[in-house]
């Protein structure tokens, strides 16, 4: 690289907005302060959505009605999932891309800064549209974040606005991977090729991809909702020589990739982690590039195994049954390499690593549980219950969620420029893990012994196992308290140096703690990039 | 590769990504068209 394009380079990424006060913020370009807002945003929805599961949790916790209607539990089952999911989970990997996937592929910032700025600041309008329903004339949206037709069209003044808030929340997430993928594609220091890209940079690129592909299909499946609604048309409506069940399918045609969006980039994380703390390179790091894409491919083809029961010919169940379980072998290609990177390794177990093999326990838990729901046969007993709760959760909480606060420490002191509490850090592992387990462990066995989901009430022979969870989940929220403080204090710490961790690896770890707000205006050098993707 | 070159690298692959959402927002609801 000359010196020359070196210097338009940088030139081109000087002016990042204001520098100082709100509009710092408001007309940010800059990546890393981008990368902030959607981590912020997300531990904020995090919250409103916990607070929500809080609800539905001390509802739960005895039989019969305690504190809220039943029209008013089914809002927060709703709105509790659509809030996880679009407002904590994704934004927070989206934060930690923008943060982390210049820094790691040696570019200056996004691609496309102006529209990263539009993409975050979409995402508080479009939450602000789905909150501002709790307050509407009959009540938020309640038909499930599945939004099936007939009955999501029973919802209330509620229901445009819920449409228009998954369109924004679409538009967002789009623009956002189409950042990710154009910066992967373009913006990699000159010496990196594809299959030297960091694993979290990989995952994101392959999450990127996926969102452009499914992300558009949901809009879609709205878009007919609303027409359905409003306009006269009946793409799902029987009455009027539409097929509700039609419906179902579209949406799981987005809905089981958004599955692995929530994943992959988890992957990613600790697929980071582990060798750092391992103090070992990566095992097979080519092998869990083709994993991965391998599971992406797969998860559009097995979106039926949702719907199991709506009836189907058989060749059809067995198509999506098998498609399903072949999922569990590049999952295990993946678990077998992060065991392999720790086999024999010099381990540590600071919090990020805690997190990490806490992650690779219990999310192949949800793997198993998952493999239990893709056995057609099993699944129609399975099928609405408390099993099948148990199952994403487990694959979100102690998946997703877990594999976010990994990736939250691990890179908090390249972040902050202080070493955050370790020994609160481990705290709030502790705490979350044995309150993740008795929340979730439990709905297993109330699945399996019939209870259904989605319910305000129940059969009393149900209680204990529901006792021991809302127990659980209260225990559960509290200690994500911990983590704000953690953050509270973050800067309390000791110095942290530029490398962090003593097996830390990748271009990330070769700039200042805490990253200056202009990194790598100069593309790395050859030999650095080399011994750093080393 | 110049900053000419990058930039109109970055709007190529803009694009494609672009029509490839589009092609499956649209694709998806013409096929919700056709079947009704």
């Amino acid at each position: 690289m000359t010196t020359a394009v070196a210097d338009t380079h940088a030139a081109d990424h000087e002016d990042h907005g204001p520098t100082k006060g709100i509009k710092r913020w408001l007309f940010s370009t800059n990546h890393k302060d981008i990368g902030t807002m959607y981590l912020i945003f997300s531990l904020v929805m995090f919250f409103i959505g916990g607070a929500m599961a809080m609800v539905i949790r001390s509802e739960l916790a005895v039989p019969g009605l305690q504190f809220v209607h039943p029209e008013f539990f089914n809002s927060m089952t709703t709105m509790h999932a659509l809030i996880m999911v679009f407002g904590a989970v994704m934004p927070a990997f989206v934060g930690l891309a923008n943060w982390m996937i210049p820094l790691m592929i040696g570019a200056p910032d996004m691609a496309l800064p102006r529209m990263n700025n539009w993409s975050f600041w979409i995402l508080p309008v479009a939450f602000g549209i789905l909150l501002s329903t709790l307050l509407m004339p009959g009540g938020a949206p309640a038909g499930g974040w599945t939004m099936y037709p007939p009955l999501i069209l029973q919802t209330g003044d509620a229901f445009p606005f819920l449409i228009f808030s998954v369109h924004l929340m679409g538009i967002s997430s789009i623009m956002g991977s189409i950042n990710v993928i154009v910066t992967i594609i373009n913006m990699r220091a000159p010496d990196m090729t594809l299959l030297k890209m960091p694993m979290f940079v990989w995952t994101w690129l392959i999450t990127a991809y996926l969102l452009i592909a499914v992300m558009p299909v949901l809009a879609g499946a709205v878009t007919m909702l609303l027409t359905d609604q409003f306009f006269g048309t009946s793409f799902f409506l029987a009455a009027g020589g539409g097929d509700p069940v039609m419906f179902q399918h579209i949406f799981w045609f987005f809905g089981h990739p958004e599955v692995y969006i929530m994943i992959l980039p988890a992957f990613g994380v600790v697929s980071e982690i582990i060798p750092t703390f391992s103090r070992k390179k990566l095992f097979g790091h080519d092998s869990m590039v083709y994993a991965a894409s391998c599971i992406a491919f797969l998860s559009f083809i097995v979106w039926a195994h949702h719907m199991f029961t709506v009836g189907m010919p058989l060749t059809g169940q067995l198509f999506f049954m098998f498609a399903t379980m072949l999922i569990a072998v590049p999952t295990g290609v993946k678990i077998f390499n992060w065991v392999a990177t720790m086999w024999r390794g010099a381990m540590t177990f600071e919090t990020p690593m805690l997190f990490s093999l806490a992650f690779v326990f219990l999310f192949t838990i949800g793997g198993f549980s998952g493999l239990m729901l893709a056995i057609q046969p099993a699944d129609v007993q399975y099928h609405d219950t408390y099993f099948v709760v148990a199952h994403f959760h487990y694959v979100l909480v102690p998946g997703s969620v877990f594999a976010i606060m990994a990736g939250a420490y691990y890179w908090l002191p390249k972040w902050t420029g202080f070493m955050y509490n370790e020994k609160l850090g481990k705290l709030h592992f502790w705490a979350s893990t044995i309150f993740v387990n008795l929340t979730f462990f439990p709905m297993h066995f109330l699945g399996l012994a019939g209870m259904p989901r989605r319910i305000p009430d129940y059969s009393t022979q149900f209680t204990d196992f529901n006792t021991i969870a809302s127990i659980g989940a209260i225990g559960f929220g509290l200690s994500q308290l911990l983590f704000v403080l953690v953050l509270l204090t973050a800067k309390k710490g000791a110095r942290a140096t530029d490398r962090v961790w003593e097996g830390s690896h990748g271009l990330e770890w070769t700039v200042p703690s805490p990253a200056p707000w202009h990194t790598f205006t100069t593309p790395p050098k050859a030999r650095i990039a080399n011994e750093s993707f080393e | 590769m110049d900053e000419q070159e990058r930039k109109k690298n970055i709007r190529r692959t803009t694009m494609i990504v672009v029509a490839i959402a589009v092609a499956f927002y649209v694709g998806f609801i013409m096929m919700g068209v056709l079947r009704a």
